[in-house]
């Protein structure tokens, strides 16, 4: 039972709670002298407050007690368990774990994915993703698809050749071995895979070429250039630039994941707008905060969830498509 | 600025947004059944405090924010359930609980979980020893590896998160009264 502080109608303050506190601990000890009991009742007649804050370390006590009278094992053990799991769900949020088979495990709030797994038969057929939408593809001679979001491609699969147009966005494509030649053209120039596994993305400007097994030959305008794996390069209708060591980060996407590894959070936001609708802001006090972990592609709204356990920050959804992160009051 | 009319309004409210909560939350739960309870809870916290819906612009972001408490409740209070009966299970010497009884012992549960959840994993492990386990602090002290004075500190430190934790509860439930 709560009786208000006497005194003044209030809640004990903080260091009478404390003092409670330190109290009950003392006397929960195994070695208690008739000392500390006198001291200790001297304390608790000094004043209403500190009596109220004895009620309640009494109350929390009899809380405790009331479950190991049930059954305390079982509940320290049911405790421990939940502990655990949300010690594990939050290296989750640092580190998706993905096991064999990209399947993402662990986070509580994920929902098994939809990635629906088209067998292309037809001679030519194209294909397309909206924002937020990445889709697993599979062409009739073998070759994996997977098309990230915003993207649009067409497939071509010939007796002589396997062409593709990549008119916008992103692709990541793991070939199958076939006599016929692979090509896969983008407004700026065409690729040609020897045995392998790329990605390429189309900007306005531009286009990326990630090699991550085997290699690719890029042609661009006049040039030529042959890519080995672990690298990328990026091309215009004119120039292919020096190529930089990539790694295979870069294609997570492919798994639905993207990961942060000390990004900073308005670059982290950057790529999480290409997979929604709408504005996606964020405060300049907080956009250099780093990010470690992987966020869920396909449910952005869960990745923000996510931000926002994880930092101090505070996610503002103004309207469905007006979403601003701010940095979160103090509590 | 609650006229009367605030129940009507709430009565418009609940037409116009219902089926775009249930859907909203039939997507996170992947079970119509829990959706259709959460999203009637949800009205009702809505209810309970008219006052915070300034204007109809941001219902939904409101009513959103809400109903993702209210998930995130039901999953742990779930799966808290299950850790709980799934111990229970695995004990020889099964403990036989009265519905009522078991309601309220998960109820407990629920409220010391929530008080211990911010505490450091040895914190809270020196509080589980001694308040379920009725473990003496050398005990404890061997258990964590750490000193008995520790345990002491330990002790004290769970108590006064606990305190101040219940008292937080008491000043919100306050606050929406």
């Amino acid at each position: 039972m709560k009786t208000p502080n006497a005194a003044t109608g209030c809640p004990p303050g903080f260091d009478s709670l404390q003092q409670a506190a330190e109290w009950f601990a003392l006397l929960r000890s195994d070695t208690v002298s008739d000392e500390d009991h006198r001291a200790w009742q001297h304390w608790l007649g000094s004043s209403a407050e500190h009596r109220e804050a004895w009620q309640r370390m009494e109350t929390i006590g009899r809380r405790f007690s009331s479950l190991a009278n049930v059954d305390g094992e079982g509940a320290a053990s049911t405790l421990r368990t939940l502990r655990r799991e949300r010690a594990s769900r939050r290296r989750v949020l640092n580190t998706l774990v993905l096991a064999g088979g990209g399947t993402l495990l662990g986070w509580n709030l994920w929902r098994q994915q939809e990635w629906p797994q088209a067998l292309i038969t037809g001679l030519r057929a194209d294909f397309s993703t909206g924002v937020g939408e990445i889709r697993e593809l599979t062409l009739d001679d073998g070759t994996r698809l997977w098309l990230n979001t915003a993207s649009a491609v067409d497939v071509a699969l010939g007796s002589d050749s396997r062409q593709l147009w990549l008119h916008q966005g992103e692709l990541l494509i793991d070939t199958a071995a076939d006599p016929r030649p692979f090509v896969v053209h983008t407004r700026h120039g065409s690729l040609r895979p020897l045995g392998t596994r790329f990605a390429v993305r189309q900007e306005r400007d531009a286009s990326w070429l990630a090699v991550y097994e085997g290699r690719v030959s890029i042609s661009a305008g006049t040039q030529e250039r042959i890519l080995p794996a672990g690298s990328k390069t990026r091309f215009s209708t004119t120039t292919i630039a020096t190529p930089r060591a990539t790694d295979e980060n870069g294609v997570d996407w492919s798994r639905g994941v993207l990961r942060a590894d000390n990004m900073r959070l308005d670059a982290l936001l950057l790529q999480l707008g290409r997979y929604r609708h709408g504005h996606l802001g964020v405060a300049p006090e907080v956009a250099s905060l780093r990010v470690m972990g992987s966020f869920p592609l396909q449910d952005t709204d869960l990745a923000l969830d996510m931000l926002e356990s994880a930092l101090p920050v505070r996610v503002r959804r103004t309207l469905p498509w007006w979403v601003s992160i701010m940095a979160r009051e103090p509590e | 600025m609650n006229p009367p009319s605030g129940n009507s309004s709430i009565e418009t409210l609940y037409e116009e947004h219902q089926p775009w909560l249930l859907g909203w939350l039939r997507r996170r739960l992947g079970c119509g059944e829990t959706a259709a309870d959460l999203a009637q809870d949800t009205f009702v916290r809505l209810l309970a405090r008219p006052r915070e819906l300034d204007g109809a612009r941001n219902v939904r972001s409101y009513l959103g924010t809400i109903a993702k408490g209210l998930c995130i409740d039901h999953w742990r209070r779930r799966r808290l359930e299950q850790v709980w009966l799934e111990t229970l299970a695995a004990q020889p010497e099964a403990v036989a609980l009265s519905p009522e009884h078991h309601a309220l012992v998960l109820e407990t549960l629920a409220e010391v979980e929530a008080m211990l959840r911010q505490l450091p994993p040895k914190v809270a492990d020196a509080f589980l020893m001694a308040q379920l386990q009725g473990m003496r602090y050398a005990a404890i002290a061997t258990a964590l590896d750490v000193s008995e004075r520790m345990v002491k500190k330990y002790m004290a430190r769970a108590l006064l998160h606990c305190a101040l934790f219940e008292a937080s509860l008491e000043e919100s439930t306050r606050r929406s009264s």
